[in-house]
């Protein structure tokens, strides 16, 4: 039973209940959505209340958190944040922006679709999403990692080349260092 | 055998002063929501912090510095918790006392500062600017707090005639007095210059999320981000022992200790709750105003009236 | 009664016809006067208005493109505290090789104005200095404002739409297709037919 690779053992109970229920957040406020972290962070929503608190530097958080449209320029400084992260880390696309482009369907500088880039475990619907959708999504990013679905970096590692493909699609002067994560 | 019950003692320390630091940082947080009208992360979400972090894959080399700098801390805050007595007499658990070195107030000042230096070593390795300005930022306003806090202290040795914990906690029992009404300047002086030990509002100079993205810890995350959160708990909780030892007559047993700490750890968390943050220079000349002058006032008061 | 509340501005043209030949200014209503100027003129214009008739602010400076035309049109737009006129200086400049004199030893922030519109039209400034990139990064097609610029092309060749966003229709009647629902009536006062 111990050897039971597939069995849970008492030390991944902790570990998960502990990583579902305390996520340090870097917001990435590249958009509109950054206006709703606040009220989600304060008094009316609270969402400390779920465990989850404001970081402020990539190392420190697990949940990187794409607050509405990414341009391409700035699709550059999520992916180094992204990657500056530290496993288990988890992606939550934030408005319609982040899902097919939004408003700015027909932008020239805009990425239509954030999981082409960067895997994203759970995107959040509306244009904006009011707090109590944010909450929500925190909560069935909660669920996923309860179940271990919640695998965005597994599947980052082991699909490198296509999301690279993808990346320097839109970054075509590509200046970036390679992280041995 | 008795060397086995020293571990012993030294390991049941070491939890104890992780549990208890840990659950007041917990408290604190509820606190602070609940100041704010919201609700709270639940108190034992320290711990959930802890063990997430402690469970996540660390892969940042920036050089051996950097790897050393959270051990230093922790190391500095565990040696600092052995020379601290934590209970005066033989309490509800008789190891505690017997742990104790009989240290020295002198070596502990010195063994207090040593866990920010390693810090800054640390940090100073991993190349982030907003590391190298959180840590000229700690230090400077160390500067600050140290001198009405060693001002404190001299007052006492002063008044006491002793430099060692135990012998300032044996005249206190023995008089039956708290040196803070025999030495009431020096209290102040001391709890004045403990808002900037403990880096709460408004001398989070340091740490300033908003500017410097968390200071000297910006580049650690993983296990050492945990390491210095727990080594951050042990240390809080050494020095509101040190200071319960030092002015409130130490505490017979663990209920009173928790008591007594718990009510001096109120002072810095409500006090910062409601306050912004200082600059750097303002945080150092509040320290060099009031609270140096407080302080000497102490020493003069040891000196010529006692 | 109109001709006493546009006296300064009629005042202002006058004065700046009379000082520089080529040179046609129109009221266009109060405090707001237009002047069009040769694009040789434009820093003797500018400095002149700044240094004698008090237009100390440079407001903004904006671009147009007229392909009808094959035209460019550069815009000054400059205020007078004293006066409370602002004071639109426009030129026009050749499409197919679009250059200006640089106006940023007038007013330094004037170079923040010129970079951005070397990049979004592609016109070259004389003797800007700073950086070539400005917003955009390694872009290597044509300047994005200009109006022959075909965004939804290039956004085509670029980038991959998630299926059902091609174009900027109403994805309501797909919705309640794939969902069975209604639309709310609520919702339906906002619908496009």
């Amino acid at each position: 039973m111990i050897n039971d690779k597939n069995s849970k053992k008492i030390v991944d109970i902790i570990q998960d209940f502990s990583r579902r229920h305390s996520l340090f957040v870097l917001a990435y406020g590249t958009g509109c959505g950054a206006i709703e972290i606040p009220p989600t962070m304060t008094s009316r929503y609270d969402a400390e209340r779920f465990g989850i608190r404001g970081m402020a530097t990539p190392r420190q958080a697990d949940l990187l958190l794409i607050t509405g449209y990414l341009a391409s320029k700035t699709l550059k400084r999520v992916i180094r944040a992204y990657e500056q992260m530290q496993d288990p880390k988890y992606v939550i696309g934030f408005g319609s922006c982040t899902i097919n482009g939004g408003m700015y369907w027909d932008s020239y500088n805009t990425i239509k679709i954030l999981s082409d880039y960067i895997p994203v475990d759970v995107y959040i619907n509306g244009c904006m999403p009011r707090p109590e959708a944010v909450i929500t999504g925190f909560i069935e990013l909660q669920n996923l990692i309860k179940e271990g679905k919640a695998n965005g970096a597994q599947k980052y590692k082991e699909n490198l080349e296509w999301y690279r493909e993808n990346q320097k699609k839109v970054i075509k002067d590509w200046k970036m260092p390679d992280y041995n994560w | 055998m008795n060397i086995w019950i020293t571990i012993l003692g030294f390991l049941a320390t070491v939890f104890l002063a992780f549990v208890v630091g840990v659950f007041y940082g917990g408290f604190v947080r509820k606190i602070t929501a609940r100041v704010q009208n919201r609700v709270g992360p639940p108190v034992y979400q320290n711990f959930l912090d802890i063990v997430k972090l402690y469970s996540k894959k660390t892969a940042i080399n920036h050089g051996w510095m950097q790897h050393l700098g959270p051990a230093f801390a922790i190391t500095a805050s565990v040696t600092s918790l052995m020379f601290i007595p934590i209970l005066n007499g033989t309490g509800w658990f008789p190891w505690f006392e017997n742990l104790n070195f009989k240290g020295d107030l002198i070596f502990l000042l010195y063994m207090m500062v040593f866990g920010s230096l390693g810090m800054a070593l640390g940090a100073g390795q991993t190349g982030n600017p907003n590391s190298a300005i959180g840590v000229s930022r700690g230090l400077s306003q160390m500067v600050g707090y140290e001198i009405p806090w060693v001002l404190a202290l001299v007052a006492l040795m002063l008044q006491t005639k002793t430099t060692s914990l135990t012998g300032l906690l044996d005249y206190q029992v023995s008089n039956g007095t708290w040196m803070m009404f025999e030495s009431p300047f020096a209290f102040v002086a001391a709890v004045l210059a403990m808002l900037g030990m403990f880096h709460y509002a408004p001398f989070d100079v340091p740490f300033a999320p908003a500017e410097l993205s968390s200071g000297p810890a910006s580049e650690f995350g993983g296990k050492y981000l945990a390491l210095m959160m727990s080594s951050g708990s042990i240390f809080s909780f050494v020095k509101l022992v040190l200071i319960v030892d030092v002015f409130m007559g130490g505490a017979s047993n663990l209920i009173m200790l928790v008591v007594k700490t718990f009510a001096l750890y109120m002072i810095p968390v409500l006090y910062g709750i409601v306050s912004p943050r200082y600059r750097t220079e303002q945080s150092i000349r509040y320290f060099w105003g009031w609270p140096t002058f407080i302080g000497i006032l102490g020493v003069i008061y040891a000196v010529f009236v006692r | 009664m109109t001709d006493t509340i546009l006296d300064k501005e009629q005042k202002l043209v006058q004065l700046l016809e009379q000082t520089f030949k080529k040179l046609s200014g129109k009221v266009v209503r109060q405090r707001r006067v237009t002047v069009s100027v040769e694009k040789e003129l434009v820093p003797s214009v500018l400095s002149y208005a700044k240094s004698q008739l008090g237009y100390i602010h440079l407001s903004h400076m904006s671009c147009v493109d007229w392909p009808e035309n094959n035209n460019f049109e550069i815009i000054y737009i400059l205020w007078s505290p004293a006066d409370k006129v602002q004071l639109f200086i426009k030129t026009l400049i050749n499409r197919e090789n679009p250059e200006i004199d640089n106006v940023d030893m007038i007013w330094k922030h004037a170079n923040t104005y010129e970079r951005e519109i070397r990049e979004m039209y592609g016109i070259q400034f004389n003797g800007l200095v700073g950086a070539q990139e400005f917003i955009l990064e390694d872009w290597d097609d044509m300047p994005p404002m200009r109006r022959d610029f075909d965004t939804v092309e290039y956004v085509d060749d670029n980038y991959t739409f998630r299926p059902g966003r091609e174009d900027a229709g109403d994805v309501r009647e797909e919705i309640v297709k794939r969902s069975g629902e209604d639309i709310p009536d609520f919702a339906k006062k906002y619908s496009r037919d």
